[in-house]
C-alpha cells in the first residue's frame, strides 16, 4: 500500500533535503515547523499503516529525493515504527470508563428557607477511569429516579441475553 | 421567629378597620400570598380597584408585612395557635385572624413547595440512556455533552447491583 502525499506534504517535506550536515537551518521557523510536521505525518501515518517496507520506499520515492536521504528515512522508519504504534494506540480516543459506584443515602432535614423536612436523596460517586487517569464524580438523584435508572439499565443487561446480541457476540471477532 | 418592628406595624395597620375595611384586608391578603406564590403575578396586583382609597405608602407597608410574615411562618412551619397568638398581639379581630388562617392553610402546601426548593445541590440525575456496542475496533468516537462512560457487561452488572443496593436500602428506610 502507498502513502499518499498531498502537495502540501510534498512541499513541507521539500525543505528536508536543505538541510546540510552542520544543522545549521538558513530558512524561517514556519519552513522548518511545516518540515518537522512533514515528517512526523510520514512516520505516523506509515506506522499507523504499518506499510511494508518496499511500499514506504516507494511513497517517498515520489518525493525526489536523493537516495541517501531515502535509505535515511527508510531508516527512520524502521527504527521507530513500533514505538510509535505503541503511542498510537494510546491516544485513541476513548469513553471513560467504568470502575466503581460508591452511594450513600442522604435525608435533607432543614435548609436555610425551610425547617422540618424530610427529603431523601441517594447520593452517588462514580469512579471512572481514562487514559490511566482516574476521576470521581458525585451526583445526586432522588429515589423515583434511581429506581427508573435501575429499571433501565437492567434492561440493557436484558439486551445482552437476546438471541439477537448473542449471536453477533458469538461470530463476530 | 423574629419579626421585626416593621411588620408589627404593618399588621396593626391591617387589624384597623378604619384603614382598611373587611374587602380590602381580604384582597390585600390575597394580594400578598399571590405575590409570592403566583410565578406569573406583576407589581398590579395591588392595582384592585376597591384598595385605590387607600394611600399606596400605607398599602405597600401593609403588603410587604404580611408578605414578610408569611414567609417566616412558612419557614418555620407555623401552626395555627402560633399565628393567632401573633395576630392577637397585633390587634386582629376573630374574623381577620380566622381569615388569614384560611388562607395560609390553603396555600401552605405552594409556601412549602417554594421554600423547599431554594438552595444548592449537587448535579441531579434525572435520566439514563445506553447503548449496547460491541467493540470490532477502534473509531473515533463523537464526544457527548453529558456524562458518558464505558462499560463491560461486568461493569454493568456491577453498577446494576450497587444501585439495586441502594434502592433496597431506601425502601428498609421508609418503612421504618
Amino acid at each position: 500500500m502507498l502513502l499518499e502525499l498531498s502537495e502540501e506534504h510534498k512541499e513541507h517535506l521539500a525543505f528536508l533535503p536543505q538541510v546540510d550536515s552542520a544543522g545549521k537551518l538558513n530558512v524561517s521557523s514556519d519552513t522548518v515547523q511545516h518540515g518537522v510536521e512533514g515528517l512526523t505525518y510520514l512516520l505516523t501515518e506509515s506506522s499507523k499503516l504499518m506499510i511494508s517496507e518496499l511500499d514506504f520506499q516507494d511513497s517517498v520515492f515520489v518525493l525526489g529525493f536523493s537516495e541517501e536521504l531515502n535509505k535515511l528515512l527508510l531508516q527512520l522508519y524502521l527504527d521507530n515504527r513500533k514505538e510509535i504504534r505503541t503511542i498510537l494506540s494510546e491516544l485513541a480516543p476513548s469513553l471513560p470508563s467504568y470502575h466503581n459506584l460508591e452511594w450513600r443515602l442522604d435525608v435533607q432535614l432543614a435548609s436555610r428557607s425551610l425547617r422540618q423536612q424530610i427529603k431523601p436523596a441517594v447520593t452517588i460517586k462514580l469512579h471512572l477511569n481514562q487514559n490511566g487517569d482516574h476521576n470521581t464524580k458525585v451526583l445526586q438523584t432522588d429515589p423515583a429516579t434511581l429506581l427508573h435508572l435501575v429499571q433501565q439499565l437492567e434492561q440493557a443487561l436484558e439486551e445482552m441475553k437476546t438471541n439477537h446480541c448473542r449471536r453477533v457476540v458469538r461470530n463476530i471477532k | 421567629m423574629e419579626l421585626s418592628e416593621s411588620v408589627q406595624k404593618g399588621f396593626q395597620m391591617l387589624a384597623d378597620p378604619r384603614s382598611f375595611d373587611s374587602n380590602a384586608f381580604t384582597l390585600l391578603l390575597r394580594a400578598a400570598f399571590q405575590s409570592l406564590l403566583d410565578a406569573q403575578a406583576d407589581e398590579a396586583v395591588l392595582d384592585h380597584p376597591d384598595l385605590k382609597h387607600i394611600d399606596p405608602v400605607v398599602l405597600k407597608h401593609c403588603h410587604a408585612a404580611a408578605a414578610t410574615y408569611i414567609l417566616e411562618a412558612g419557614k418555620h412551619r407555623a401552626d395555627k395557635s402560633t399565628l393567632s397568638t401573633y395576630l392577637e398581639d397585633c390587634k386582629f379581630d376573630r374574623e381577620r385572624i380566622e381569615l388569614f388562617c384560611t388562607e395560609y392553610q390553603n396555600n401552605k402546601n405552594s409556601l412549602e413547595i417554594l421554600l423547599g426548593s431554594i438552595g444548592r445541590s449537587l448535579p441531579h440525575i434525572t435520566d439514563v440512556s445506553w447503548r449496547l456496542e460491541y467493540q470490532i475496533k477502534n473509531t473515533d468516537s463523537p464526544s457527548y455533552p453529558e456524562i458518558s462512560f464505558s462499560c463491560s457487561m461486568e461493569q454493568l452488572q456491577d453498577l446494576v447491583g450497587k444501585l439495586k443496593d441502594a434502592s433496597k436500602s431506601l425502601e428498609r428506610a421508609t418503612q421504618l
